[in-house]
Parts: structure tokens; C-alpha cells; sequence
């Protein structure tokens, strides 16, 4: 459903991405690990639309996205959750909630429903602001808020950076649930390790701004020693 | 003293009116504006122009250059703004002031360079502690307080208020939703310059209109929006009525100092923000 033919990005004079290749399949979850600064975050930024790649291309369920913003490949299916925990801090969970439902052009009382069907605990906050929640309690609002009317592959950049065991627990049922769904695919930068062998159909890892290895073995997967030398 | 605090609340009024469009253009799109001095004398002056022909109606000229002002607001946007997203901060201030210098110049080439007196349209005045008071100036203060309330509730209730307030968190997240800001970001521009002109509008009866009016008011206005926050909406509201506050009482005792004084007090949130940061 998505390919990623021999990309390069750049912020103005530095390249950050160097020939890049990729492909995700219908529901499946893919990881990328790799040092900070290996052009992850600029290679899900590129692959969204929020950057235009210098060369190479990128095709999203058959059709060739260059050209599309972002807003059009949202438009289109395609999620891209943000590191950093990012949310509408000033509006509360439900206008968060609120704004994806009309994006979608999803009731919303079934947007509400999506999403507390991915995370029961929300609705307890729904009339918070979110910029008061928890760091793991924002990151689960914006995997929730994507998910709002049936995206089709999400890009989710580092969800357990920064959280604590019990909240990875959290993250990590979300991401399971969906996974068993097969219902959306996924690319997921993640540099924890024990996330990516649970739920990772396939790895790539990244080092300085090239991929330099496609791991699709499960035993492979399991045995993380060889990616712990890329973090 | 009281005087000075009524005049001070009624120049805070005109701020806010100016500084908020200014507060939401940096807050959602990081363009620094100076056209909106440009749309904001343009307006005084087509409310001029307006006046007489509508038999001298201040309401339905202040509309009528409203109206006019719109297309003037959503060209320089459209045509001169939009191009600038994401681009450094020195090509935005060197486009619009450009078209600052250029509506300037056309105003002077149109009207004419000498000063136009507009006639203040209440005329009545009330005793207070024992000073008289213009009517039409309190009138200017609570127009600012509903134009504050209402605007939070524009932002807090509509769903074109939630996706600005949205993008002022997070521009690159309400896109990711497959929100078009850029459409939203026009809407709030020339609601912006629409406010500007009635700043102007407003004004134009305390003090009078003349080419440069643009260029004076900016720079305080930029002033309200550095101490209150870039995107503070509450915060430029709070802002404009205390640098209002302090532009006429340090007028009162030291009139050479009163503009001066804004960027003192500027200056002081400045070093205090870093200071805390």
C-alpha cells in the first residue's frame, strides 16, 4: 500500500536523507529504530507530505503522492502522529476529538466512541484540556484522534518516548488491538526495543539518514543485540 | 489622574482593536504583518471618503469601509502572505513593508498629505468625579470588552475558532487531520484587517487621519502583541489596555516619554520572559 522509491530530503543545504527505500503492506505494522538524528522523523515527515522529498518518490495506494500536501494525504488515509506529544493544548479532549470528527466528516458521536473504544480511561477526560493530561494520556488522545474515521496507515513517531512502563503498557494494547484488527497499517519509529520485537511484522533500520537493513525474520526480530548496535 | 485612565483605557481599546489581527497572524502563520498598518489608514480613509455620501452616517460609513477593506485584506493574503509560509521571518517583514511604503504613498497620491479631522459622532460628555468625559470614548472601551468576549466566544465555541486555536498549538497537527489551515488562516487574516480598520475608524475622531497613521500605530501594536503573548489572545487584550493605560499617564507628567515608555515596559517583559525561560 505504500512504497518509498529512493528518497532524499533536506533541510535547506543538509540533506538528511540519503536514497531512501521502503514498502508497508496492507495492515501490516513496521517498525524503523535508529540513533537519534538518523533522518526517522524526516523520512515519516516526507513520506506525510509535510516535506517535499529532493528526489525519489512516494506512492501511497497506487497513486504517486508528489504534489499532494499534507492535508490532501490525510485526506486520503494516511495519519501521521507527531513525536513530542502534541496535542490542541488549549482545547479540551472532546474539541481535540471534535476537530479530527470534522476533518473526517465523522459524527461526532461515533468519533467519541472510536476513540474510547481504543482507550476506555479518555472518556473520564473528555472535558479536560488536554494540554493538562499526562504525557502517555496525550499520546493515546493522538493515536485516538488519527484513528477517527478509519485512516488507512498511520505514521507514529517514537509513542513511548519519554513514558513510564505502565503507560507503555497502555500504548502497547492500543497498538496490539490495532494490529489484530489488520484493519489499518502502520510505520512506527520506536526505539524501544522490547515494543518493536512484540508487535513488529518487519524492521528497518536507519543510520545516518540511509537505510541500511530490512530485518522480516521473526527469529531475527526476537534477538534485538543487533539493533541495540544502531541506538 | 482619572482622566488619564479613561483616555488610557480608550487607547488600549484602539490597540487591542489593531493588535489583535496582528496577535493571530503571528500565532497561526509566523508571518510578521506590517501591511496591517496599511489596510488600517486605507480603511480610515475610504470611511473619509464614505462620510459625505452617506449623508455623514458614521455607522453605515464605518460598514461601508469595513466592506471595502475585505478585498484589500484577503489580496494581500492571498496574494502576498500565502507565499510566504515557512519562509524566514526577514522575507515577510521586507514584503510587507513594502506594501506599507506602497499604500502610503497611495494614499498621499489619492487624499492628499495634510491631516483629515473627523467629527467625534456622540458629542456628549458626562461629569465624573469632577472632570468632563467624552461618552464616545467609555464607548470605545466597552466595544473593546464585547469585541474581547466576543471573540472568545468565536474561538471557543465555532469550529473555525477551535482549528485557529488549534493551529495556534499546532499548525503542522490540524493539517495532519486533513484540516486545510491555510484556508482558515484567510479567514481569520481578513477578520484581522477588519478589526484594524474599525481601530482606525474609531480612532480617527480622537486624533485625525493622515498617510502615516499606519506607520505610528504598528509599532505599539507590535509592542501589545510582544508583552502579551504572540497568539495570546487574552494576553494582547490584557497587554493593550495596560500599555494604553501607561502610554497616557506617563503622557499626563512626561509627554515626550509616553510612546517611549511602551517599549521601556516592553523591553522589561522581554528580559523577564528570558529570565523565567
Amino acid at each position: 500500500m505504500l512504497d518509498v522509491k529512493e528518497i532524499d530530503a533536506a533541510y535547506g543545504r543538509a540533506k538528511v536523507l540519503h536514497d531512501v527505500s521502503l514498502n508497508v503492506n496492507r495492515g501490516e505494522m513496521v517498525f524503523i529504530v535508529g540513533r537519534n538524528g538518523a533522518g526517522k522523523t524526516t523520512l515519516l515527515k516526507t513520506i506525510s507530505g509535510l516535506m517535499k522529498p529532493a528526489k525519489g518518490y512516494v506512492s501511497f495506494e497506487g497513486r504517486d503522492t508528489r504534489g499532494l500536501t499534507a492535508v490532501k494525504l490525510a485526506r486520503l488515509g494516511m495519519r501521521y502522529v507527531a513525536q513530542d506529544k502534541k496535542v490542541f493544548g488549549n482545547l479540551t479532549v472532546r474539541s481535540n476529538i471534535e476537530l479530527a470528527a470534522y476533518a473526517s466528516g465523522v459524527a461526532m458521536p461515533s468519533a467519541i466512541e472510536r476513540v474510547t473504544s481504543i482507550y476506555p480511561d479518555i472518556s473520564k477526560f473528555m472535558d479536560r484540556k488536554a494540554g493538562g493530561l499526562s504525557g502517555g494520556q496525550r499520546e493515546i488522545l493522538l493515536i485516538g484522534r488519527a484513528m477517527v474515521g478509519s485512516p488507512r496507515l498511520l505514521l507514529i513517531d517514537e509513542p513511548t518516548e519519554g513514558l513510564a512502563a505502565i503507560v507503555i503498557e497502555d500504548i502497547m494494547r492500543i497498538l496490539t488491538r490495532m494490529k489484530e484488527g489488520s484493519e489499518v497499517s502502520a510505520i512506527i519509529v520506536e526505539q524501544n526495543l522490547s515494543v518493536v520485537n512484540r508487535l513488529a511484522d518487519r524492521i528497518y533500520i536507519m543510520k545516518e539518514g540511509k537505510m541500511i537493513r530490512e530485518i522480516a525474520d521473526k527469529a531475527q526480530m526476537t534477538d534485538t543485540s543487533e539493533m541495540e548496535n544502531y541506538l | 489622574m482619572i482622566e488619564s485612565a479613561i483616555y488610557g483605557l480608550t487607547i488600549g481599546a484602539i490597540l487591542y482593536f489593531v493588535s489583535i489581527g496582528l496577535s493571530i497572524t503571528f500565532g497561526t502563520m509566523r508571518i510578521i504583518n506590517f501591511a496591517h498598518g496599511m489596510v488600517y489608514a486605507l480603511g480610515v480613509y475610504f470611511f473619509i471618503t464614505f462620510l459625505p455620501r452617506v449623508g455623514g452616517n458614521f455607522v453605515i460609513s464605518a460598514l461601508l469601509a469595513i466592506a471595502a477593506a475585505i478585498p484589500v485584506g484577503y489580496a494581500i493574503e492571498r496574494f502576498v502572505i500565502r507565499r510566504l509560509y515557512g519562509e524566514s521571518l526577514d522575507y515577510a517583514i521586507i514584503a510587507t513593508y513594502a506594501l506599507l511604503l506602497i499604500g502610503t504613498d497611495a494614499i498621499k497620491w489619492i487624499w492628499g498629505t495634510v491631516p483629515q479631522q473627523v467629527t467625534e459622532p456622540i458629542g456628549i460628555s458626562f461629569r465624573f468625579f469632577g472632570g468632563g468625559f467624552p461618552l464616545y470614548r467609555v464607548v470605545i472601551s466597552l466595544s473593546a470588552l464585547v469585541l474581547f468576549l466576543g471573540l472568545n466566544l468565536f474561538f471557543r465555541k465555532t469550529v473555525i475558532g477551535r482549528i485557529v486555536i488549534a493551529a495556534l498549538d499546532d499548525s503542522e497537527g490540524v493539517q495532519c487531520l486533513g484540516l486545510d489551515v491555510n484556508k482558515y488562516f484567510s479567514i481569520v487574516f481578513v477578520l484581522g484587517s477588519c478589526l484594524a480598520v474599525l481601530g482606525g475608524i474609531l480612532y480617527a475622531p480622537i486624533s485625525a487621519a493622515d498617510p502615516y497613521m499606519g506607520h505610528d500605530i504598528l509599532l505599539i501594536a507590535f509592542a501589545v502583541v510582544i508583552v502579551g503573548g504572540m497568539g495570546n489572545l487574552t494576553g494582547t487584550f490584557i497587554s493593550a489596555l495596560a500599555l494604553g493605560l501607561v502610554i497616557a499617564i506617563t503622557g499626563r507628567y512626561w509627554s515626550e516619554a509616553a510612546d517611549t515608555m511602551v517599549f521601556a515596559v516592553m523591553a522589561i517583559v522581554l528580559i523577564y520572559k528570558s529570565y523565567k525561560a
